[in-house]
């Protein structure tokens, strides 16, 4: 295609891309307004203050995110070495009821999350975990996606290495840990993206295990502070979306290279 | 030398048990255990504060007079009718566009549609319903200037659920058109060149080359997006609360109310049971579907 047919494509896509951001424009820019111009449509910048941001700072907002990043981290971090383990055992070791672990496993994946939310609340309840960072965390460690893609990685992984390892004297325990899990960030990269993304979204769980304010995540403090009046005060609620928004731009723009390679490892494969 | 073959395999075994048991007791704990477990307690009368009370099938047969919850259905195939293909057609355009820029104006624009992407389902319902403002929104303001008169959005039981189609969509866009083109950029330009000869480009080269490859992703995409339009709850939740007058209570939605705004356990357990079904088979159908052409 010669480039000239490309300029109109061009436009046309930048400008698409434009109406896709104009919605973070206005939370942004609404976010710095008084309240009596928050929907005024030109930026008047002599209008604009920091005080929505003071004022979201007053609500359990920041807390949130204190408690969003612990259990997103804790819940990823113990995932990904769990799942490591898993996906290693069921590619590369040979063991006595191989196939049925494997099907068992891959077979909970088609339980879809609402499905289970009532017991599973339950079941979490039952064991003391509800109201508490261990019951945001623990239940939300185990699926078999990620011990399924670790179990794809790992079987194309070069025998020679482990081969190497043995030769050592290491045992295969010592072998996965020193050598293969340090040369898995293929699969360990786009994989902390996922679940890290996917536990700072989480909402439904969060909302239904636990009622302490106090380890509330960003998501349900976020709808906390939208439902909290009736008359709703827009330039709180754009401030406080915009200060749980930015961890998550920041981590977008840190990490977009690796997005785009976890889009082709995980999503297709 | 046999017998510390024996060894070695059993050393093995038991290495990999060891890798395994974490995750096969967190999964039979957190996934199996419930599973069976939603299945014994919609057998049950429950409301958490008395005992259980064993009613055998009475909660299907109460649900099968429900009214509301089959109209929460209907508005769960509803929703998953109208997004899922416009989501997945999109994603397919924009991934196809893209896949026609030069590279950096692809890059550019690829940032621009995965930025949504990076914003969680409940800020991406405070902004909306900002911009959805029935009085002074934005979206009014601009319907204003082109002589529309200001609606409802979110109030109006005709609009609530295609506006809340609309922030679904706009959040997951990109991530989807990211997934088209990562496999349109794996087809080999070779074909294309072939194609050339034979006189098919553009629309044409398309419809005969990319699309017939991008087979596995679109069902990929189909299935996932489905299944995950049957689960959607954040945004209706935050939005609208299922309303107004319930327009938007959708599945999820009725059995979340039954569970933990009434109470009713067991019966919402029964209706978990049934949606569990109602997507198992719908990605079977929708698997055999796509499948069948091979």
């Amino acid at each position: 295609m010669g480039t000239k047919r490309k300029i109109p494509l061009s436009i046309f896509a930048i400008i698409c891309g434009i109406f896709m951001i104009l919605p973070i424009y206005f939370l942004v820019i609404g976010s710095f307004k008084m309240p009596n111009d928050v929907f005024e449509l030109e930026v008047n910048f002599s209008h604009l203050t920091f005080d929505n941001f003071r004022a979201a700072f007053e609500t359990p907002i920041i807390r949130s995110i204190w408690n969003s990043l612990l259990v997103s981290t804790v819940v990823t971090v113990v995932a990904l070495i769990f799942h490591a383990m898993s996906g290693y055992a069921l590619a590369r070791l040979e063991f006595p009821g191989k196939t049925f672990v494997f099907g068992w496993m891959i077979s909970t994946l088609m339980v879809p999350f609402t499905v289970i939310m009532i017991p599973l609340y339950m079941v979490t309840k039952n064991l003391g975990m509800a109201n508490s960072y261990l019951g945001l965390i623990i239940p939300m460690i185990f699926n078999a996606y990620g011990i399924f893609l670790f179990r794809q990685f790992y079987r194309d992984f070069p025998k020679e290495l482990e081969e190497a390892a043995y030769m050592e004297g290491l045992s295969i325990a010592g072998a996965f840990f020193r050598i293969v899990l340090p040369l898995s960030k293929p699969i360990i990269i786009p994989l902390t993206i996922g679940f890290f993304t996917a536990n700072w979204n989480n909402y439904l769980w969060p909302l239904i295990i636990n009622q302490n304010e106090k380890l509330w995540v960003v998501q349900v403090a976020l709808a906390n502070v939208i439902g909290a009046e009736h008359e709703t005060q827009w330039t709180l609620v754009l401030a406080a979306a915009l200060v749980c928004a930015l961890p998550m731009f920041i981590l977008f723009f840190i990490m977009q290279k690796y997005l785009v390679e976890g889009v082709k490892m995980t999503g297709i494969k | 030398m046999k017998r510390r073959g024996n060894r070695k395999k059993r050393i093995e075994a038991l290495t990999a048990y060891g890798f395994l048991l974490p995750n096969l007791v967190g999964l039979t704990v957190f996934v199996f255990v419930p599973m069976v477990y939603a299945f014994y307690v919609s057998l049950n009368d429950w409301n958490l504060l008395t005992p259980k009370v064993f009613i055998g099938f009475d909660n299907y047969i109460q649900m099968s007079h429900d009214k509301d919850w089959w109209q929460a259905v209907g508005r769960t195939f509803k929703f998953t009718i109208i997004y899922v293909p416009s989501l997945f057609c999109l994603s397919l355009f924009f991934a196809a566009v893209c896949n026609s820029l030069s590279q950096r104006v692809e890059n550019v624009t690829r940032t621009l549609f995965l930025l949504p992407f990076a914003i969680t389902s409940v800020i991406s319902a405070a902004i909306w319903m900002f911009l959805y403002d029935p009085k002074d929104g934005i979206i009014n303001q601009f319907l204003n200037l082109v002589g529309i008169d200001a609606q409802q959005f979110l109030g109006s039981t005709s609009q609530a659920m295609i506006s809340i189609i609309v922030v679904v969509i706009w959040i997951n866009l990109g991530y989807n058109m990211m997934i088209f083109l990562a496999s349109m950029k794996e087809i080999p330009g070779e074909f294309y060149e072939a194609a050339k000869i034979d006189g098919a480009t553009g629309w044409k080269a398309f419809q005969h080359i990319t699309f017939p490859l991008l087979r596995e992703t679109s069902v990929f995409i189909l299935v996932v997006t489905t299944i995950g339009s049957f689960q959607v709850f954040d945004q209706i939740m935050v939005m609208t609360k299922g309303g107004p007058a319930n327009s938007t209570q959708v599945g999820v939605l009725y059995i979340y109310h039954q569970a933990f705004e009434v109470l009713n356990m067991g019966y919402a357990s029964a209706l978990s049971v049934v949606l569990f079904l109602i997507i198992f088979i719908l990605s079977l159908v929708q698997l055999r579907l796509t499948a069948k052409k091979d």
